[in-house]
């Protein structure tokens, strides 16, 4: 799978295209455009609010290995 | 004094009440320091005197109670040092140490005479341990540690210590079951469970804390939640290793311990503390929803937007289009107009132009070559007589110039002549006079110079009787001598 752009990142991104459309920043010739990577950014955000990826099986096995992060 | 009633010694009340209290005033000489728990002050605002009511418990039962006055001014001294210090004052339910007097009145029965209270050993088992774990938190300058982390947008994996019977983590699950029924939102959790109260809830804490450490890249934040196990027992969460060790966590700790009493330590450190597990769950719902709407929101507004944006330049194109077509055409035909007047004009105009400037530089040019000739004849006039007129002046300067110098030259050597004449005469005269007073001359008349010692003299008393006098003569000198003299006045 192709590495995602991060839901924050995407969320920020998002808040900007907004207002700048909100703003009137943009013209109709950049609109298709900026809509097209809006929604994009809409789906990641609304993906990442109703899914996680955690897998508990994965963590137990993790424990007992006394996988060291520091 | 025991009357005899009945066969029976009896004693009035006051006879023993004056009895015991004899009795207890010689048992009980001296005053002594008693610890127990001050379970009601009863302050009296009108008296300012206190009544407080003494007990002690062993496992939650009270085995000894006891009466006891604190007269004002010493209520009024004693909480003066509470307030300094703890930073409270006198009040219910606290462990006092004090020093008492036994007393018994015949009227009030028991009471313990309060004289003092030592506020450091309140301060003891509680306050003074968490006061001083928040100073070291401090000193280290790890307190806000935890509470600086960032959470991530949505806190959605989330490591939970807890009991999984406890009321307090059936609460917090509920609230996320139903946000996820309500909104779809995804968490991820997993419980580590521990002890929550008492003594050994430090080190089954800190065990399981080191354990999520080890998989800390799977979660977002720690959970630690409690709630429905009373008041009891949650001084643990006063302790400096377990608030030190959640000040420094890596990710963020949230708590939900479930109490009326003040915050504990670890609380204060935590980056995030509810005052139940409910609502730390809605804390954490909060965080979607900050997420969710925007979203949301944005969606709805690029929709909306972008519709009213493209009818928006469609009806301005149509409206462009139509003024442009009219406009144009306006000012093409009114151009073509203008532009065959400004030929016809141009034409004309140019033609008029040439013909009479043609017609004015001929006229020029015979004026400018008569005038030209004019010009030059008056000219030759005017240098010809001004020729001739400088010769004639010059001629009769000259002339008149040549007169005047011969007179002058005449009138000047009368004048010499003139002067030298007069001049002679005038030197023969004072010749002859000059001649007259000379020294010989008037030697020669009879006159002599008479002189002593080289000196000429010309008055008697230069001459003294023994001087020997020079006398000159015209021809000759002689030399005499003074015998004697007369002098004149």
């Amino acid at each position: 799978m192709k590495e995602q752009i991060n839901y924050t990142d995407a969320f920020q991104e998002l808040q900007t295209i907004v207002s700048e459309i909100e703003e009137g920043e943009i013209s109709v010739d950049e609109l298709s455009e900026k809509v097209k990577r809006a929604s994009h950014l809409i789906k990641i955000c609304k993906t990442k609010l109703s899914s996680t990826e955690e897998d508990v099986n994965k963590i137990l096995k993790d424990l007992e290995g006394g996988v060291d992060e520091s | 004094m025991p009357e005899t009633l009945n066969g029976k010694q009896v004693f009035s009340l006051q006879e023993v009440a004056l009895s015991i209290k004899e009795t207890l005033a010689n048992k009980f000489t001296y005053s002594f320091w008693i610890k127990a728990e001050l379970n009601k002050l009863n302050f009296y605002r009108h008296s300012g005197h206190c009544y407080p009511e003494l007990v002690e418990k062993s496992g939650g039962k009270v085995i000894a109670q006891m009466r006891s006055n604190l007269w004002r001014d010493d209520y009024a001294r004693i909480n003066q040092s509470f307030l300094n210090t703890l930073n409270e004052p006198l009040k219910d339910g606290i462990k006092i140490l004090f020093l008492a007097k036994i007393e018994f009145h015949p009227e009030y029965g028991l009471a313990l005479h309060i004289l003092d209270i030592d506020p450091g050993f309140t301060l003891g088992d509680l306050e003074k341990e968490k006061r001083e774990a928040i100073k070291k938190l401090q000193s280290e300058g790890i307190y806000n540690k935890n509470r600086l982390l960032t959470l991530p947008m949505l806190p959605q994996r989330i490591a939970i210590i807890s009991v999984e019977t406890s009321k307090g983590y059936a609460d917090f699950m509920e609230v996320l079951d139903h946000a996820k029924r309500s909104w779809g939102y995804a968490f991820f959790q997993m419980l580590f469970p521990s002890l929550l109260q008492g003594d050994k809830a430090v080190p089954s804490i800190l065990k399981q804390l080191n354990r999520i450490k080890k998989v800390i890249r799977h979660f977002d934040a720690v959970a630690i939640i409690r709630g429905g196990g009373g008041d009891i027992g949650l001084s643990c969460y006063n302790n400096y290793e377990l608030a030190k060790t959640i000040a420094l966590f890596p990710i963020p700790v949230i708590t939900g311990i479930g109490h009326a009493t003040n915050e504990t330590v670890s609380e204060m450190v935590a980056f995030e503390n509810a005052i139940t597990p409910t609502r730390l769950a809605e804390f954490i719902i909060q965080k979607f929803h900050n997420f969710s709407v925007p979203v949301k929101q944005a969606e709805e507004k690029l929709i909306s937007i972008s519709k009213r944006m493209i009818s928006d330049e469609r009806t301005k194109l149509r409206a462009e289009v139509k003024l442009f077509r009219s406009i144009t055409e306006n000012v093409l035909l009114k151009n073509k107009n203008a532009l065959k007047d400004h030929v016809r004009a141009l034409y004309q105009q140019s033609n008029f132009i040439f013909k009479s400037e043609k017609e004015n530089i001929s006229v020029s040019r015979s004026q400018l070559l008569k005038s030209a000739t004019a010009v030059c004849r008056v000219e030759q006039q005017q240098l010809t007589q001004l020729v001739r007129s400088i010769k004639k002046e010059g001629n009769t300067r000259l002339k008149n110039s040549t007169l005047t110098l011969a007179q002058q030259i005449k009138q000047i050597r009368l004048n010499v002549k003139t002067t030298l004449a007069r001049w002679h005469t005038e030197m023969t005269a004072l010749e002859k006079n000059l001649e007259n007073i000379s020294p010989a001359k008037v030697l020669k008349r009879g006159y002599s110079i008479t002189r002593v010692n080289g000196k000429a003299i010309t008055h008697g008393h230069q001459a003294l009787p023994g001087n020997i006098l020079h006398t000159t003569l015209y021809e000759g000198e002689v030399s005499s001598t003074v015998n004697s003299k007369q002098n004149t006045p």
